[in-house]
């Protein structure tokens, strides 16, 4: 098992007043799963994914990643075990803007044990494997929206991630590239072997994966 | 508009606390202090400078040759300004004065049937009083001062002597004061001299009783003693006149005495009497400053405070612009003008360099008194108009500048670029706004430099072995009957049991030592004019100062006469070149005299000068008594020495002072440097930080986005840190780079007044920098730190 969440709560206090923004979350994750995650704006969606990808903490309930307790791990060892395991797509991409396409692929590398030669393969393969080689030097402001999640993706997939998170990452493209990113996903997932869980309000995204969970109100419901 | 803009600048406050109170502590800082140095300055430049006549009024300045150098002396010969007057037609009245510090005791005592005070009189003759405007207010200007017994009192005295009358005109007051003593008539009352006055006096003499007392000095020609002003004519050239006067006394000793020694005879001229206070340094002849180089230290330091406190004002403005782009662009779209918005921002940096103002009257208020006491001086903030409207010119210029370069810069902006959240900041303008923060940190680094290398000197000035001990050792003048008979004084006093020993000396330690060109040895090369300095001291001398004795003996009357003998310092041992000094003989003023002893160098001027050449001689009963005092029965010892002076001069205030004392006063104006400069230094080094600081916080703020990425990318809190101070880290160690090597020059430059100074070491240089470093790196650590620990999904949350 990849990562198991029983009975997570959180909630921020406002004025003396809790607002739950998650409520008895269960969710048993099983390696090699490609999750959907549905729901209405404002509904946890997005909580959700930055607790199971460590971002931000829990108030209540227990979290297991890899049989390890997340509640009880250190910031240095929690952020370890993302580093290694994890990585993240954004919906407006967060790609550093004055860092070239190559540049910023190779970012995670950088906090990360590899020589440099080890750095240029790594990022070589990954740009071929995206057809974006060509684009290597360019800035990302000097891309399509979907060109720049494309690098986006590679940068997430660069340090070999068990789980890709992606928080509605299509959510700023048109249908044909939403369809392209879909595509690439559901090749990660079923030749790689890559776990992803997305965020996304479509029906039509929600359907590339293998099950379906349903928030509303911070809390799961039957779809 | 006006209510439009104030409301947006009070919310702009309101958001931005900090930058507000960063601006504001700065500006208030940079303008506090530069009131305090121009109320300063402006005092200062009133010295002497408030006689109706000042722009005519000059002092006639003479250059003396002294060995190979020319010694610029205020000193003239005595019947200098009667002469000068009656042969110069551009002289128009011209007076000699003898100032109450020519006499061995500076204060003569006046007194009343039973009423006795110290008190200063100078001597002056009848122009006098129509060069100088004091106010006269009893007598006829025209008649007083008339009469050689005849003297005017100052106001204050006139009430202390005179206190149940007010007609004191025709009253007589006896007067003890060396060759001037006697009875004198009152015959006018002048207002008491003010404080911006260097010269200072109670009582004003007629010049002819002394000039009659000690005509055979004061009448030659080739004698020096009183000073002399002149008031030139309305128009006069003051070259031509410096021209005519340049040679006068030489041609007037010529034509008496010939051409024997002429060459010991000066040449005059003439100095602005308001001038010579601040220009009062002359070397080899040649006038090289005074106290208008701390006018204009300090003026810089003023310049420099509020450029720092101006750069913080334009750097976080420039920088917080990206937090009010979408209310510029909103301005632009809707049909605001460059102007209009230029506009606004300089009327934003107007209201705030306002409240700046007033804080700083504030603080100006509260620390006037404390200002006062560091600089001796007595000013208060009097709202004249001049001082009112310079105060506000300096503060709109400050204004006008801080505020100019925000608002080109912000309303420079394409208002559909910046609503879109791109801000197009040019290459240069980070340099501008880098290079501002350099500067800053080069200014701060090397006023803090500056402060401590002076602090370590001034240190080691207080605390040099000076050769003596000048512990417990108190000085009393011999005044009064004293004069006549200190040495039964010293005798009586000696029974005293605090009193350790007790002895009579010529001169001081702090650089009243006559000097001579008059020694003459064998060997001697005829054509050189060597200085020796002159101490005339008593028995017990050496051994109540502490002085170690070389070779030889000290005087004492086991040995026989003391009066043919003579002992020299190392320095003159060394410079006569004698090998086995002790049993030879010298001749001094043509008198032979015997070396019976050697001591060590020790410092009888201040450490601006090398030890000189010192001989010293046996003379009894001399003007000074010294008294050693037995540490820890101060109190005691000196009330019963002052009971035994009461008995010598009954009516009279015993007035002693400790050596030390007068030793630590040599320096007064190096520490007032000091003292002052420490605390510019520290509001200049605080406000860069504060400048830093704020910053720090909108560089972070503006890499709230990168920093979150990186995070979730895995980099740790540290690096993050590392990266962001990193870069103000480059900025302070190119200001380091650049403020030491100035400071190191600028510390030379200071140090080189003084002949005996501490040794640069690197480690100063480090220890500074080191400084400044650290609290850069506290500054911006503190927003470094706050925002890489921050969570990532705060700043990467999706709109
Ligand atoms: N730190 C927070 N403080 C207060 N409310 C929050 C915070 N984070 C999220 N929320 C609220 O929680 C709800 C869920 O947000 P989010 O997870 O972003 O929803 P989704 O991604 O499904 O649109 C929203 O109503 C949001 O406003
Ligand atoms: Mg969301």
């Amino acid at each position: 098992m990849l990562l198991e969440l029983s009975e997570i709560f959180k909630w921020v206090t406002t004025g003396g007043n809790r607002t739950y923004l998650l409520k008895g979350i269960n969710i048993e994750v099983q390696e090699g799963e490609f999750i959907s995650l549905m729901g209405p704006s404002g509904s946890g969606k997005s909580t959700l994914l930055n607790v199971i990808g460590m971002l931000d903490h829990f108030d209540e309930g227990v979290y297991h990643f890899l049989d390890e307790p997340v509640q009880n791990l250190k910031e240095k060892h929690r952020i370890e075990l993302y580093k290694k395991y994890i990585g993240f797509v954004f919906q407006s991409y967060h790609l550093m803007d004055d860092l070239t396409v190559y540049e910023n692929i190779e970012m995670p590398l950088l906090y990360q044990k590899y020589s440099s030669s080890e750095r240029k393969a790594l990022v070589a393969d990954m740009l071929d494997r995206f057809n974006i080689v060509g684009k290597k030097n360019l800035f990302p402001t000097q891309l399509s929206g979907g060109q720049q999640q494309l690098v986006g993706i590679a940068r997430a997939l660069i340090s070999k991630p068990k789980l890709i998170l992606a928080d509605e990452p299509t959510g700023n493209l048109n249908s044909k590239q939403s369809e392209e990113i879909m595509q690439l996903f559901k090749k990660l997932n079923e030749e790689d072997g890559v776990t992803i869980i997305q965020a996304t309000h479509s029906e039509a995204n929600a359907s590339y994966g293998s099950r379906t969970i349903h928030l509303l109100d911070g809390r799961m419901v039957k779809g | 508009m006006i209510k439009h803009n104030l409301l947006l600048f009070f919310r702009n406050i309101k958001k931005y606390k900090v930058t507000f109170f960063i601006n504001l502590i700065g500006l208030s800082t940079g303008l506090a202090s530069v009131i305090l140095i121009y109320l300063w300055v402006n005092d200062e430049l009133k010295i002497n400078a408030f006689h109706e006549n000042d722009s005519h009024i000059y002092q006639v300045m003479q250059n003396l040759p002294e060995g190979d150098d020319i010694d610029t002396i205020i000193e003239t010969p005595g019947l200098l300004a009667r002469s000068l007057k009656s042969d110069i037609p551009e002289i128009k009245y011209a007076s000699n004065v003898i100032a109450p510090n020519w006499f061995e005791n500076e204060k003569g005592i006046i007194s009343h049937e039973d009423t006795y005070f110290k008190a200063r009189g100078q001597f002056v003759e009848k122009d006098y009083l129509k060069i100088f405007s004091w106010e006269i207010i009893q007598g006829d200007k025209n008649t007083v001062l008339t009469d050689k017994n005849t003297v005017l009192l100052s106001e204050a005295f006139a009430k202390k002597l005179f206190p149940d009358t007010t007609d004191i005109i025709g009253k007589t007051i006896d007067w003890v004061q060396e060759s001037s003593s006697g009875k004198y008539v009152v015959n006018g009352v002048f207002k008491d001299v003010s404080n911006n006055s260097t010269a200072q006096f109670d009582v004003l003499f007629n010049y002819e009783s002394i000039l009659e007392a000690n005509a055979s000095n004061f009448k030659k020609w080739s004698n020096s003693n009183p000073e002399t002003f002149v008031l030139l004519q309305e128009g006069s050239n003051i070259k031509q006149v410096n021209a005519k006067i340049k040679n006068y006394r030489r041609e007037k000793y010529q034509s008496l005495r010939g051409t024997k020694y002429l060459h010991y005879i000066g040449t005059l001229f003439l100095q602005k009497y308001s001038d010579r206070y601040l220009y009062n340094v002359y070397e080899n002849g040649v006038q090289t400053g005074g106290r208008i180089e701390y006018i204009f230290l300090f003026s810089i330091i003023a310049i420099f405070l509020l450029v720092i406190a101006c750069i913080n004002f334009m750097n976080l403005s420039t920088a917080k612009a990206t937090t009010r782009l979408k209310e510029i662009g909103v301005k632009k779209v809707i049909g605001a003008h460059r102007k209009s918005l230029i506009k606004q921002f300089l009327f934003e940096s107007l209201i705030m360099i306002s409240f700046s103002l007033c804080v700083a009257f504030l603080t100006v208020i509260l620390i006037l008194p404390e200002f006062n006491h560091i600089t001796g001086k007595s000013i208060s903030l009097s709202l004249s108009l001049e001082v009112v409207l310079i105060i506000l010119g300096i503060t709109l210029v400050t204004g006008f500048i801080a505020g100019s370069y925000p608002a080109l810069y912000l309303s420079r902006f394409r208002p559909i670029r910046i609503l879109k959240g791109k801000l197009d900041t040019s290459i240069g303008e980070t340099w501008a706004r880098k290079g501002l923060v350099i500067i800053q940190f080069s200014i701060s680094l090397i006023l803090i430099v500056s402060v401590f290398i002076i602090h370590q000197q001034i240190n080691f000035v207080q605390n040099k072995n000076l050769g003596y001990n000048k512990d417990n050792v108190i000085a009393i003048s011999s005044e009064g009957n004293l004069y006549e008979s200190n040495a039964s004084f010293i005798s009586e006093i000696k029974n005293i049991p605090g009193v350790l020993k007790a002895t009579s000396f010529g001169h001081d330690l702090v650089g009243d030592a006559g000097g001579t060109g008059g020694v003459n040895w064998e060997g001697k090369d005829p054509n050189a004019n060597i200085q020796f300095s002159n101490l005339e001291i008593d028995f017990d001398w050496f051994e109540l100062l502490e002085i170690e004795v070389l070779q030889g003996r000290v005087f004492s009357d086991e040995y026989g006469n003391n009066e043919d003998k003579i002992i020299f310092n190392e320095a003159a041992i060394a410079i006569m070149g004698l090998k086995e000094p002790i049993g030879k003989t010298v001749k001094v003023w043509g008198k032979d005299r015997q070396i019976i002893g050697v001591v060590k160098d020790f410092h009888f001027e201040s450490l601006h000068e090398r030890v000189k050449p010192c001989m010293m001689q046996y003379y009894a009963d001399l003007s000074n008594v010294l008294v050693k005092i037995k540490s820890g029965t101060e109190n005691k010892t000196l009330s019963k020495i002052g009971a035994v002076y009461k008995e010598f001069n009954p009516g009279l205030t015993f007035e002693y002072k400790f050596i030390d004392d007068d030793y630590q006063s040599l320096y007064t104006a190096e520490k007032r440097v000091a003292t002052l400069s420490k605390y510019f230094a520290s509001i200049a080094f605080i406000v860069s930080c504060l400048g830093l600081f704020g910053l720090a916080a909108f560089t972070v703020e503006k890499k709230r986005k990168e920093i979150g990425i990186r995070k979730t990318l895995g980099q740790g809190t540290q690096q993050i840190v590392m990266l962001l101070s990193g870069e103000f880290m480059k900025l302070v160690f190119t200001a380091i780079a650049i403020g030491l090597p100035i400071g190191y020059l600028i510390i030379t430059n200071w140090l080189s007044r003084f002949e005996y100074t501490i040794d640069l070491q690197i480690s100063y240089f480090l220890i500074a920098g080191f400084t400044v470093l650290a609290l850069a790196c506290i500054a911006v650590g503190f927003q470094t730190v706050n925002a890489a620990s921050r969570n990532p999904i705060d700043a990467l949350r999706e709109e």
